[in-house]
């Protein structure tokens, strides 16, 4: 990355539209050039395609129901069956298009409750300062004091099972915010010292105002940089609570959910293509995210880079 | 990037690398020099390890070691602190009981106890001399009244406390035993709340064992890590953390064996890892294999699958009380026509399980043979549908456990072919399903519609089953004639019964049954109930299950038992 | 330089966090479904039995009686005794028995993580954009991406099921009576005390899968860490040596820059402990280690709430005591952190 490039000032960001910012950033310029960055986009576009045909194409129900009797049990990958068949005799390889579907799904809603309300929390804390900061920060100290995986294993287990996948998603939404919480807090803080925004609230502009306006433009990068790498990190949670039962209903065709029935019904036995061909979906989507956080991180302007995890 | 820099970087890099190269290359050839027993070995030659090999060959005079894995750990060894069978399993090796059961079967023959007889209420007991406890301790009567009055009797100094006894307390003993009498140190007359027939049964199950009355008062609530036993093997090590026990032989046991010195309970979770640990020579025998794992140790080559007809059912029982179309048997009868119970036992019980016609399995007195089981009639169920006036079906909540249980090793896909099925005469399940503990606390509760469950006898008499399970237990002013059903809420109400039903005629019988001791007239009884029960259909009969052993070819002289299990003093090694 | 009110201030502000934990986690489990009078007394039981065990675990007390007790004991170190998996034994004796087990599995995998990770971090920093840093990186990316219930179970398929190197599960053989050994509940520690060498090779057998797994998740987040902040230290002191001198001697730029930019993977290696927990979970569960990960599964499932109590907070207090430790180091370290 050249250290000649030149930053404008906040001054000027702040003038010209938030889309008009995005795009001329060096952040953008230097993530295109990034080869590694692309690799990752082109792994998450193919993902989604796969997980929309599977949405719209393929039927749920046939997928879900146990096909003994119609189809061969437990059958090594062939022509027929390209990812062979699980002990449920069902055929793997649409089941693992459509966990695509339910990865993203859920990947998705748990990033996108975990960053709003993140976020929410963190221009709170920061804006309304004092007690208000204190309360805040003090709660997401205390959820931060869990390592993830334990507090979400705990929290999943109040959820009737009825939510299924739900349970994860609500649970992680709690485990991830936090983390936003403190970034943008960081980042609102350093641009609330800005005098310009004090002078702003002296004319006195109403609240609103001020938060969108001044404060959340700049800690986008952030934001955005913190969401890609918590995607994948989403994915992988979500699968492991299933792995371990806390997460989708029997039958549904969720990849961690498969892993599990594979490793415990079917490697020992030989049938390794159960829980094969689920896992390298996993790997695969995950580093498809995981390449373009990097490469974001990459780009991002070092000052900022610090305040992501 | 200059030379000297590079050197940095490379001598880095192999400082690294040297230490991991060393690392693998120790575990590498240490490997070398040993039998690869611990991994598999498909072309049959494991399990015999070289001298020093891990697959513990210890029969060259060494150490004779018994490995029994199994599914769970049992955190506490006294059998009056737990009604967990991975309990049992451990206890039954230390403790004895005044009557035993055969091994593999499931007739009564003597423990402590060389003679035993029941006449009207009194139970009459002669107790077996010249046997001592762990401890040295001279067995005698005031053993067992110690050992009872811990279990039952807050008066007594040594009652072990509300918070520690477990639930067999009085469903064993306190509810039928009125006093106990000691002739001497070896006559007992055990007086009865009642005439019970299984009561000497009962004095048969796990947790009516015999602790040591020093023992009782040295240690108190400590006897859930310390025992102190009459049985064939001793207590050598509880691990909790690594979730082991270690037994040794006691050579002043007064029965039979062991002929092996020490034995060992290892706790494996899953039931592949556990099947492959058989079949690569870690382990002995093993048990709680599902239907997959039984198929692994079938192929396995130094080891055997071992089937025996368990004395258990598994069933879906109908909330008689709380769904109206329920409460017509002829709908009730539908849903059995319309279940296709033989595919279930074939396809998702893989064999392992033979389909039910009535609530008692075949080999408890008073199985009714000409009955059998509802065969697969979908026409049928849609004619008595329509006898009942509801030919255009309705629909119903299905409750189901998530976690595999012995009578049903697939819930959650039985819940689906039954859903299927149903659906084929119109009758719309949905799937409601929920882990064991929150399972067994809502469908106590009578909230369910339908749900499954099973059952495994404590003591293979049919009392356990036909009036645990579908007796409601009420008083008769909660009964009506015009309806043989009653709703959970009542008084008193006998929750183990999952489906409400409170059928007069039923509950004769089998009162009858509960005080009569002629074995024949027990045996019509309970025949005629069984006909009645099948014809009611509170339950839909789904299966009665096999148990399945994994038994490695090294091991000799084990039985199967379907109850009281495993006898392990009678194994032997070669 | 560090102060001692910086500390304090710190410690100080643990309590109300620590509070809060405590507070979630009581919360958490009053919430759950299930009754576990209900459990433990197991379905022999009659109502009236479980109105007794009721009673008996004060379960029937008002729930401010039940927090303040919660508390009270919890600041002790006490949780009570197991409902169900461990049946009256104390909480705190199973997580004392069951911590070595864990803590063995994460040392031995962090050994692993830093012995790998820190020389590719290194290498990948020197040799900034070239392929071989190119496939550093992705193969580090490609470590954080694999989930370690896809490769553990893989690892045993391959390893010790086809090719019979290592065993399928567990932490040593059963013939072996490791209980009368048992020191500091660390097997290899233990059989080498007691010069039992069977005994060691066996527990390092069984270790090196599990131990393997988790070590590839700890050297890609290390070497990415070592990478990174050697990067930045390289341009900043190059920068600043090459103007000064010109030229500048590579090899002390290096030296120099190595010791500063082990300062945040120092910290990254305290703060992997959190994951490490969430990848111990995982790794004991597929290789049937009872350690307290799988412990805190299983107890989840049949609802053994003082297991559950006692594991999440334990685990919490460690967490954020590491957290504090960290904090302490790395400003000690940091020379421009101004206290």
């Amino acid at each position: 990355m050249s250290t000649e490039t030149t930053t404008e000032t906040s001054d000027e960001l702040t003038q010209r539209g938030l889309i008009d910012r995005f795009r001329a950033s060096p952040f953008v310029s230097s993530l295109l050039s990034n080869r590694l960055a692309l690799a990752g986009i082109g792994i998450i576009l193919a993902m989604l395609v796969v997980a929309l045909y599977a949405r719209f194409f393929i039927d749920l129900e046939t997928i879900t129901q146990s096909q003994l009797g119609t189809n061969p049990n437990r059958e090594p990958p062939s022509a027929a069956y390209p990812f062979g068949t699980d002990g449920q005799a069902r055929s793997i390889l649409p089941r693992v298009a459509y966990g695509a579907w339910y990865a993203l799904l859920y990947g998705t809603a748990t990033v996108a409750f975990s960053t709003v309300l993140g976020v929410g929390l963190g221009i709170l804390a920061a804006y309304y300062g004092d007690v208000a900061d204190n309360v805040i920060m003090r709660t997401m100290d205390v959820l931060l004091a869990f390592p993830s995986l334990l507090l979400a294993l705990a929290l999943v287990a109040i959820f009737p099972d009825g939510l299924g996948l739900w349970r994860a998603v609500i649970a992680l939404t709690l485990v991830y915010t936090p983390r936003f919480a403190r970034v943008v807090r960081g980042a609102a803080l350093t641009v609330l010292e800005n005098e310009y925004v004090d002078a702003t609230v002296a004319l006195g502009a109403p609240d609103p105002r001020v938060l969108v306006r001044h404060v959340l433009p700049n800690c986008l990068a952030p934001i955005t940089v913190q969401s890609t790498l918590n995607f994948g990190l989403a994915i992988i949670d979500i699968a492991a609570l299933s792995f371990l039962g806390f997460g989708a209903a029997a039958g549904t065709p969720s990849w961690g959910l498969m892993l599990s029935n594979g490793v415990n019904l079917g490697l020992l036995t030989g049938d390794w293509w159960w829980s094969f061909f689920p896992g390298a979906a996993l790997a695969v989507t995950v580093l498809g995210f995981n390449l373009l956080g990097d490469g974001m991180r990459d780009a991002l302007d070092p000052r900022m880079r610090e305040a992501v995890d | 990037m200059s030379p000297e820099t590079e050197e940095t970087s490379r001598r880095n890099v192999l400082t690294a690398a040297g230490t991991a190269a060393v690392s693998v290359s120790l575990a590498g050839c240490l490997n070398s020099s040993e039998d690869p027993s611990d991994g598999s070995d498909s072309d049959g030659n494991s399990g015999e390890g070289s001298d020093g090999g891990e697959s513990g060959d210890g029969s060259s005079g060494e150490t004779q070691l018994l490995r029994y894995g199994r599914g769970s750990h049992s955190g506490t060894i006294d059998f009056q602190n737990s009604t967990s069978g991975e309990v049992a399993k451990v206890t039954v090796q230390m403790y004895d009981t005044l009557i035993n059961f055969e091994p593999g079967a499931s007739t009564l023959t003597e423990g402590l106890a060389t003679d035993y007889s029941l006449e009207g209420q009194t139970a009459t007991l002669t107790l077996r001399e010249d046997v001592t406890f762990h401890n040295g301790e001279e067995f005698t009567a005031s053993d067992f009244v110690a050992t009872y009055r811990r279990f039952v009797d807050d008066s007594y100094e040594y009652y072990a406390g509300d918070d520690y006894v477990s639930a067999y307390g009085p469903f064993t003993l306190g509810s039928w035993i009125d006093e106990i009498e000691t002739n001497g140190d070896y006559e007992m007359t055990i007086q009865l709340t009642q005439s019970y027939a299984p009561f000497l049964r009962n004095l048969a199950m796990f947790p009516s064992a015999v602790h040591s009355e020093a023992a009782i008062e040295e240690y108190g609530t400590d006897l859930s890590n310390t025992a102190v036993g009459t049985g064939p093997f001793q207590l050598e090590n509880l691990d909790d953390g690594n979730e082991r026990i270690r037994l040794s032989a006691y050579d002043d046991y007064w029965g039979e064996g062991p002929s092996v010195d020490e034995a060992i309970f290892v706790t494996i979770g899953q039931n592949s890892t556990r099947a492959q640990s058989l079949a690569s020579g870690e382990l002995d025998i093993v048990d709680g294999l599902g239907a997959q794992a039984s198929q692994q140790v079938d192929n396995a080559s130094n080891a055997s699958l071992e089937r025996a007809e368990g004395i258990n059912i598994g069933y879906m029982a109908f909330n008689i009380a709380s769904v109206e179309p329920f409460q017509d048997r002829r709908v009730r009868q539908a849903v059995s026509y319309a279940i296709d119970t033989e595919a279930i036992v074939n396809e998702i019980y893989a064999g392992f399980a033979t389909q039910a016609s009535q609530p008692l399995p075949p080999n408890v007195l008073g199985h009714n043979e000409d009955l059998e089981p509802y065969p697969y009639d979908p026409e049928q169920a849609q004619s008595l549908l329509e006898e009942a006036g509801y030919g255009d079906g309705f629909s119903f909540e299905l409750a189901t456990f998530q976690n595999p249980r012995g009578y049903n090793p697939s819930p959650i896909q039985t819940a689906e072919t039954v859903a299927s099925n149903l659906s084929e005469i119109g009758i719309d399940a949905t799937i409601n399903q929920q882990s064991f503990s929150p399972y067994l606390e809502y469908t106590a509760q009578g909230r369910h519609d339908a749900c499954f469950l099973g059952w495994y006898t404590d003591n293979a008499d049919p009392d356990n089953f036909a009036y645990v399970l579908l007796h409601p237990q009420v008083d008769d002013q909660y009964l009506s004639e015009e309806q043989d059903w009653v709703s959970f809420d009542t008084e008193g109400y006998n929750t183990s019964n999952r489906s409400g039903w409170a059928n007069s005629e039923y509950m004769d019988l089998v009162e009858q049954g509960q005080s009569t001791y002629d074995e024949s007239q027990r045996q019509t009884l309970y025949q005629e109930a069984n006909a009645i029960a099948r014809e009611e259909a509170p339950w839909v009969y789904l299966d009665y299950a096999e148990e399945l052993r994994g038994v490695s070819n090294r091991v000799s002289g084990y039985t199967v038992a379907a109850i009281s299990g495993p006898y392990l003093n009678l194994v032997s090694l070669n | 330089m560090i102060s001692g009110r910086f500390v304090l201030k710190r410690l100080l502000l643990l309590v109300p966090v620590l509070l809060g934990v405590a507070s979630l986690v009581f919360s958490i489990l009053h919430l759950s479904p299930g009754d576990p009078a209900l459990t433990i007394a197991g379905n022999r039981a009659s109502e009236e039995f479980v109105r007794q065990i009721e009673e008996s675990l004060g379960l029937n007390d008002p729930i401010w009686v039940q927090y303040v007790d919660f508390l009270v004991n919890a600041a002790q170190f006490q949780f009570g005794e197991s409902f169900i998996l461990f049946r009256d034994a104390s909480v705190t004796s199973i997580l004392i028995d069951k911590l070595p087990i864990t803590i063995e599995l994460a040392v031995y995998g962090q050994l692993i993580g830093i012995s790998l990770g820190i020389p590719l971090g290194i290498i990948s920093a020197v040799k900034q954009n070239t392929l071989t840093d190119h496939t550093t990186r992705v193969g580090a990316l490609a470590g954080i991406s694999i989930p370690i219930f896809w490769s553990g179970p893989l690892l045993i398929l391959l390893f010790a099921q086809i090719l019979g190197w290592f065993p399928t599960s567990g932490r040593i053989s059963a013939i072996y009576n490791v209980e009368a050994i048992r020191l500091t509940g660390l097997l290899t520690i233990d059989t080498l005390l007691y010069g039992e060498w069977e005994m060691f090779i066996s527990a390092v057998k069984h270790l090196a899968l599990p131990a393997t797994v988790i070590g590839i998740y700890s050297m890609a987040l290390i070497s990415r860490m070592m990478r990174s902040s050697m990067l930045e230290v390289i341009r900043q002191d190059y920068m600043r040596t090459a103007r000064a001198k010109g030229q500048g001697s590579k090899i002390t730029v290096l030296k120099h820059g190595f010791r500063n930019a082990m300062i945040p993977v120092i910290t990254v290696i305290g703060i992997q402990f959190g994951s490490l927990l969430g990848g111990a979970v995982l790794t004991e569960t597929v290789f049937a280690i009872q350690g307290i990960g799988g412990l805190l599964v299983e107890a989840i499932r049949v609802g053994d709430y003082p297991i559950v109590q006692g594991t999440v907070l334990t685990f919490a207090f460690l967490f954020t005591l590491v957290n504090l430790g960290v904090d302490i180091t790395y400003s000690i370290l940091d020379p421009r952190i101004d206290q």
